[in-house]
């Protein structure tokens, strides 16, 4: 319960209206202005696969602490209709506020109940009559926020320029800000002393305010990647679309493709040629790309996809978060074959983990799948400013023009006992080879020779033993000798880590492994983890616990493990992990 | 000055007639009319009996998967644009799996020759009726004879924006040479349609029926392929089946539109890390 004067550290604002409300230009407005006053963010975007007419909210939170994901509790909500009131006030936390349109309430909710506060505030009708437009609501609404809030308004000022004076002139900026000083002069008279969440400010720091799927994209153009190609789907796309604008300005090339199934074959002939290709889909994408994944596989053409994993299954909840397509990429496409599937749990990570993917891709030609989540991937956090002196372009046997012509007769899938055969490119003198989708020998030609199968199929499959130690390890975070033991992969990084320190408070003292890794499965370490638990909880956002039963199928020791699903298509809540490990116990 | 030897990696194995050894003759012509050096040549090639052709040519060979080649090599084209690319498919391959490529390479325009082996039959999957087989084809597959109308590649093509449609017969090796050297010297994506005979499964369309059935264009001085209204025409006439450059036109390829004039192929260009200006658009997250 945030008192007056008490000092809050950790706070939670949810924008709810209908889609089309501009509900999320509101939100990331004041998701700037708190980066920009030196607090650290973490926004969450539940949103309809709708354009507009159908609910939807925003939650900008904001902590003096690093934070990755949303927190428990709602803290100052405003709400553009009812709808949104009757969903989540549940969700306001003790000593909330809401503030409401309520212009079209039946029966309003007490103005307090249980330490929490509700006011109707008339955003719609203060617009229409103030500017004649009902968009300014969303700019009254702020202003309440900045004097809620305590904001620094030269900060709230810059950052409505930055976003109008360019695109829409002087004049538009000049009536929004009035709208924002209306919003906050309503909000005085509305809002009692006591019932405020002043912040403190900080220096703005150094740090990133952006999303996961945007990370991802400036991460593949550092990397190299210079063809790119993909088909629209949600909540991939806006990867796509901030290279759209990049690549060309970098001598490569994005294009969009008629399905998925061309978007997969064109990036193999892209890499096949010699370019850093990706492409980035969602869970249907992925399903339409499983044939090609497998002759990435065969024929050992390095490629990246990028799953950033939605509802499913089939058509599913598009918009939402979910982390049920692991077993796709591990298990999916007909016949064996290696690939290997990387699980960032940070915005910083998805910027790393795609530079590695890259490199992991040429050095052992195969398909390297990024697994992410719609909750981080469109939800904007603060990173802490990319390393670019770390990033290495590392592209493997690739040979140049002046090793190849040396070498006396080149086989492409020449036997190795790294299983990695060196790598020649079209238009190179003395590399002509096939790229087989059929079973074939070392130059690539079909061959159905029994004894060369299982030569070829081993070599293949020996990759990813070599690949082992160049792996991103698990992670262990939490204090050594901790019993309880939580293990995840992605998006639960943040609630976890904030579980732990819930279930500290109780008393109890838990660890967390971070896989970061799916495949090749990093048996020793998990073993290691798990041989240090008395008791393990595997937490994941899907039905069947998908994470768990690769554990179960990896794992030669026997481990207690529970599973803590969360297949409502949002993310987990902190609370909801520590109470369920405090009752099980 | 190279031979058409010079292309020929091994003797192929398909069956004795098969319209594919036309083909692979062509090719090979034209391979060397043009100069072609076999490590500048990518041919990419999908599933059926032509799949086999990588296997006896000599060039940087790529076999995709089923109904797969127009991606592939709109990869490999538009990553490297100084490679010549030929993607070869059969009637399945291009017209029923792989259809959606079909239309949208048309409408894209890649600089890459396409030709279609079509023997109106699944003959690698033993004698299947196919997109382009006639209406009440009987076959393993349609043993009460098949219902559905027949596809017309080339009028297809042409809706689609083709700039480039011709119909060879394998047949007649010369006049497919002909073709093909035409469509790999055109700026924009190629379409030879190969009238193909597949003499174990189909017997229906042999070689003599195709004869009865083709009248050819290329002889005709009153046909002006520039003229779209007649190529719409001719592929429209329900009887005989035209061959020859039916459609042309001068079109900007695709890369001319998304490649700079000087700009080197993306596989040559750096990829080392230029910090000082990613450091410039990391600014904008901020």
């Amino acid at each position: 319960m945030h008192k007056k004067g008490k000092m809050i550290t950790d706070i939670s604002v949810m924008i709810a209206g209908m889609a089309g409300d501009g509900v999320l230009f509101t939100g990331n407005v004041l998701a700037k202005i708190l980066k920009r006053q030196g607090w650290e963010i973490s926004t969450y975007r539940d949103f309809p696969s709708n354009i507009r007419g159908e609910p939807t909210n925003y939650t900008i939170r904001a902590s003096l602490e690093r934070i990755h994901g949303r927190g428990d509790d709602i803290d100052v909500f405003i709400a553009f209709d009812c709808d949104a009131i009757f969903k989540h006030s549940r969700s306001l936390a003790e000593g909330g506020i809401l503030l409401c349109d309520g212009e079209d309430f039946v029966a309003p909710p007490p103005s307090k109940s249980k330490a929490r506060t509700y006011h109707r505030f008339p955003l719609r009708k203060l617009a229409i009559s103030n500017f004649g437009k009902e968009i300014f609501k969303n700019m009254i609404a702020l202003g309440a926020l900045c004097y809620i809030l305590d904001l620094d308004f030269r900060v709230v000022e810059r950052i409505i320029s930055e976003a109008f004076l360019k695109r829409k002139g002087r004049e538009v900026v000049r009536k929004n800000i009035q709208a924002i000083h209306l919003g906050c002069e309503q909000a005085k008279e509305t809002v009692a002393p006591e019932e405020l969440h002043a912040l403190v400010k900080r220096r703005d720091s150094d740090m990133l305010f952006l999303s996961g799927d945007e990370a991802i994209a400036f991460g593949a153009l550092a990397a190299g990647c210079r063809f790119f190609a993909a088909y629209p789907i949600c909540p991939a796309t806006e990867i796509w679309q901030w290279l759209a604008v990049y690549l060309p300005q970098f001598n490569g090339l994005v294009v969009q493709t008629e399905d998925e199934l061309a978007a997969m074959n064109m990036i193999l002939g892209a890499s096949y040629a010699g370019a850093r290709a990706m492409t980035s889909t969602s869970g249907p994408g992925g399903s339409l790309m499983m044939e090609a994944f497998g002759l990435a596989g065969m024929a050992e053409i390095p490629i990246v996809v990028v799953d950033v994993q939605r509802a499913g299954p089939s058509t599913g909840m598009p918009t939402k978060t979910e982390q049920a397509d692991l077993n796709q990429w591990i298990y999916g496409s007909h016949g064996d074959f290696p690939r290997i599937v990387l699980s960032p749990g940070t915005v910083e990570e998805c910027f790393e983990f795609i530079i590695k993917a890259f490199n992991l891709a040429e050095k052992y030609q195969c398909p390297v799948i990024l697994l992410t989540e719609q909750d981080y991937g469109q939800g904007f956090r603060s990173a802490k400013r990319f390393d670019l002196s770390k990033v290495e372009i590392e592209r493997g046997k690739l040979l140049s023009q002046e090793e190849l012509i040396n070498i006396k007769d080149f086989k492409r899938y020449e036997f190795m006992p790294d299983g990695i055969s060196p790598r020649a490119l079209p238009g190179m003198k003395n590399g002509l080879h096939m790229v087989e989708s059929n079973e074939h020998d070392e130059r690539g030609y079909r061959d159905e020779d029994p004894e060369i199968r299982v030569r070829m199929m081993k070599k293949r499959m020996e990759k990813l033993k070599s690949a082992s130690k160049d792996l991103i390890a698990p992670k262990i975070w939490g204090k050594r000798d901790a019993e309880i033991g939580i293990i995840g992969f992605g998006s639960t990084f943040g609630p976890i880590q904030e579980a732990i320190t819930q279930l500290e408070k109780n008393g109890i003292r838990a660890k967390y492994l971070q896989m970061r890794t799916l495949w090749p499965f990093p048996l020793k370490k998990v073993e290691e983890f798990l041989a240090t638990c008395k008791k393990t909880f595997v937490v994941e956002n899907n039905f069947s616990g998908q994470l768990s039963m690769l554990l179960k199928s990896q794992v030669r020791t026997p481990f207690d493990a529970r599973n803590i699903l969360n297949y409502s298509s949002q993310a987990f809540r902190p609370r909801e992990i520590s109470t369920h490990i405090q009752k099980a116990l | 000055m190279r031979k058409d030897k010079d292309y020929h990696l091994t003797d192929p194995t398909w069956c004795k007639g098969c319209g594919i050894y036309g083909i692979f003759a062509a090719l090979k012509k034209v391979a060397a009319t043009l100069d072609l050096d076999p490590e500048q040549l990518v041919i990419v090639t999908g599933i059926g009996c032509h799949g086999r052709l990588n296997n006896y040519f000599l060039s940087y060979g790529f076999h995709a998967l089923h109904g797969r080649t127009l991606p592939v090599a709109s990869g490999v084209k538009l990553s490297n644009p100084s490679l010549s690319v030929l993607a070869i498919s059969g009637d399945g391959d291009a017209y029923s799996i792989g259809l959606g490529h079909f239309i949208h390479s048309l409408r894209w325009n890649i600089n890459i020759t396409y030709l279609v082996v079509d023997n109106r039959i699944y003959a690698l999957t033993q004698g299947q009726t196919s997109p382009t087989s006639e209406t009440g084809f009987v076959s393993v597959s349609t043993p009460y004879g098949s219902k559905e109308l027949n596809l017309n590649g080339p009028q297809l093509a042409l809706a689609s924006g083709g700039s480039f449609i011709a119909r060879g017969f394998s047949g007649d090796p010369a006049q497919l040479s002909r073709l093909i050297k035409k469509g790999m010297r055109h700026k924009g994506f190629a379409l030879i349609e190969v009238l193909s005979p597949c003499v174990t499964h189909n017997k229906v369309n042999t070689y003599n029926w195709f004869k009865k059935n083709i009248y050819n264009l290329d002889d005709d001085s009153n046909y002006d392929a520039k003229d779209k209204m007649k190529a719409w025409k001719k592929l429209s006439a329900e009887k005989k089946i035209p061959l020859g450059l039916i459609y042309v036109e001068k079109r900007p390829s695709y890369e001319d539109l998304v490649f700079r004039k000087e700009a080197e192929p993306i596989v040559s260009g750096d990829l080392g890390v230029d910090a000082p200006r990613l450091e410039k658009i990391m600014e904008k997250f901020k």
